[in-house]
């Protein structure tokens, strides 16, 4: 079983919390251990909004709530509330940029659009899921970068950066970089299977 | 704890209601309230609207008219820009301009968190106070903004609300009550207060308490931003509605058919929420007619106060 500790958070983020690991890992059962009865009641209905059946336990100071995803919605007595139309309406993108610049041509021309690309993405809101920077695209998250604030914003935000290490090494530049996770093909695969919709540059 | 008082004070400490009274003369009675707060928007000019609007609600849920205003603020210097400060106050000052009430001084010490808000007198007959207090059976529920507003601040916290909601539930807390309480004025109120953070459920708790008076709340007519009966299906709530509900849990009798979610919201925490009126039965389609032509387009009738059963809220 999934266990989460979200003991020490303040409402809204044991939600979130329990949401992050939901969409990255899809668990079929799961434990959120909380410190406080509103957060429990939170991450019950959130559970219970994306089709799980949860059980409440209290164990010293300890608040947890189990949840099961149920096979069948309909059998279940407890009901799960359908998907919420908010939830079910965000789509996760992946964005996959292979170059510091767009499009061929002109070279100066293509870097501002690039800088203009980026600090656009966050028109995307929360559907932007993943971003991942390969080949040329690592000199997007090293020091000197122009994007470099930009980016650093949208991971305090909560969008996950992942960075290609094979390509990080090839430039020499494992050091220089100031945003994002070191990745490999297989997170990167793994990250294409998952989304709704990927975006290559 | 004995606190000091007199003949004069009409409405003091003994009574919790939304401010203070005390009678200058026969015709004049001062009311007086202050109030303050953390952040509840990233715009620092829209945070001074809202944090004044919040202040001078007081005065207008007693059914007067705020004259004078003194700013509260708290800042961390070394860490915030200044120009943040000044947004702020830019935005109390200019929701003052639209209440016609004067800002005559202020204080500001050096904290850790931004705070900010008003120290507000307003300026009522003492025969014209309105309290809590004053519930008559029969009369209609009047409720005059949206509720969900606290559930909705959690999913901006949370970063899943649209930019769109985001100015929606903004201007809902930065919009004054004054037009509400001036529509009111020209009706026979019986009781009235400004819904904040007992959430709607909370303060009719505080109204029907002692009154020997029940109430019934028709869920399906009460105002809500309709996201937050989403973001409430999410776990989106915030910890003071669990806690709003639970004191008040003896008072509640909520029918089957209400879903969760919609009680969720009966009991959200509300920033600079709308008032909350009571009127007779005669009245109430005449009073929601002034309010919508006042511009007041949520305004509606909520439910009614009854008879009995005594202290109790029931919710269908």
């Amino acid at each position: 079983m999934k266990e989460i500790d979200a003991r020490g958070l303040a409402c809204p983020a044991p939600v979130l919390q329990t949401r992050a690991v939901l969409q990255d890992e899809s668990p079929d059962r799961i434990r959120v251990v909380l410190d406080n009865p509103a957060s429990q009641q939170n991450v019950q209905r959130f559970l219970e909004s994306r089709g799980f059946r949860t059980l409440l336990e209290t164990r010293g100071a300890d608040y947890r709530v189990i949840g099961t995803l149920s096979d069948d919605e309909a059998s279940t007595t407890s009901k799960p509330a359908a998907k919420s139309k908010m939830e079910t309406e965000i789509k996760k993108i992946m964005v996959m940029c292979a170059t510091d610049r767009i499009g061929f041509g002109d070279d100066d021309l293509g870097l501002k659009l690039m800088i203009n690309f980026v600090r656009t993405l966050k028109e995307m809101g929360t559907e932007l899921w993943r971003l991942v920077l390969v080949n040329n695209g690592v000199k997007l998250a090293i020091e000197g970068s122009e994007v470099l604030e930009d980016l650093q914003a949208y991971e305090k935000d909560g969008l996950k950066i992942l960075v290609c290490g094979t390509c990080l090494d090839h430039f020499s530049l494992l050091e220089q970089k100031r945003v994002g996770e070191t990745t490999n093909m297989l997170d990167i695969v793994t990250a294409m299977q998952v989304a709704d919709k990927v975006v290559s540059i | 704890m004995a606190f000091p008082t007199n003949e004069d004070v009409l409405i003091g400490l003994d009574r919790a209601d939304d401010a203070g009274v005390y009678r200058v003369s026969d015709d004049l009675a001062l009311i007086q309230t202050v109030d303050f707060f953390t952040p509840v928007v990233d715009d620092p000019y829209w945070f001074g609207q809202i944090a004044a609007a919040n202040a001078l609600s007081d005065v207008y849920a007693m059914g007067g008219t705020p004259k004078t205003a003194m700013n509260l603020v708290a800042f961390p210097v070394n860490e915030m820009d200044i120009s943040v400060l000044r947004a702020v106050i830019q935005g109390g000052i200019d929701k003052l301009v639209e209440a016609e009430t004067v800002l005559i001084g202020g204080h500001s010490i050096e904290d850790r968190e931004l705070k900010y808000g008003l120290s507000v007198t307003g300026f009522v007959h003492p025969d014209r106070v309105l309290t809590k207090k004053r519930l008559r059976a029969g009369d209609r529920l009047v409720l005059t903004k949206p509720l969900g507003i606290g559930i909705v601040n959690t999913a901006v916290k949370a970063n899943l609300a649209s930019a769109d909601l985001v100015e929606t539930v903004t201007r809902i807390m930065a919009a004054l009550n004054r037009k509400a309480a001036e529509v009111m004025d020209r009706f026979d109120v019986g009781a009235c207060t400004d819904v904040t953070g007992f959430g709607l459920l909370g303060h009719l708790a505080e109204m029907v308490s002692g009154s020997g008076l029940g109430a019934r709340i028709d869920s399906q007519r009460v105002p809500m931003i309709p996201e937050a009966l989403e973001f409430a299906a999410m776990g989106l709530i915030p910890a003071g509605a669990y806690r709003n509900r639970e004191f008040r849990e003896g008072m509640l009798d909520f029918s089957e058919s209400v879903e969760r979610t919609r009680q969720d919201v009966l009991a959200d925490p509300q920033t600079s929420g709308g008032l909350l009126i009571s009127i007779g039965e005669g009245q109430v389609a005449d009073l929601i007619l002034a309010l919508k032509d006042a511009g007041i387009a949520d305004a509606a009738d909520i439910g009614a106060v009854t008879a009995g059963p005594d202290e109790t809220i029931r919710v269908d």
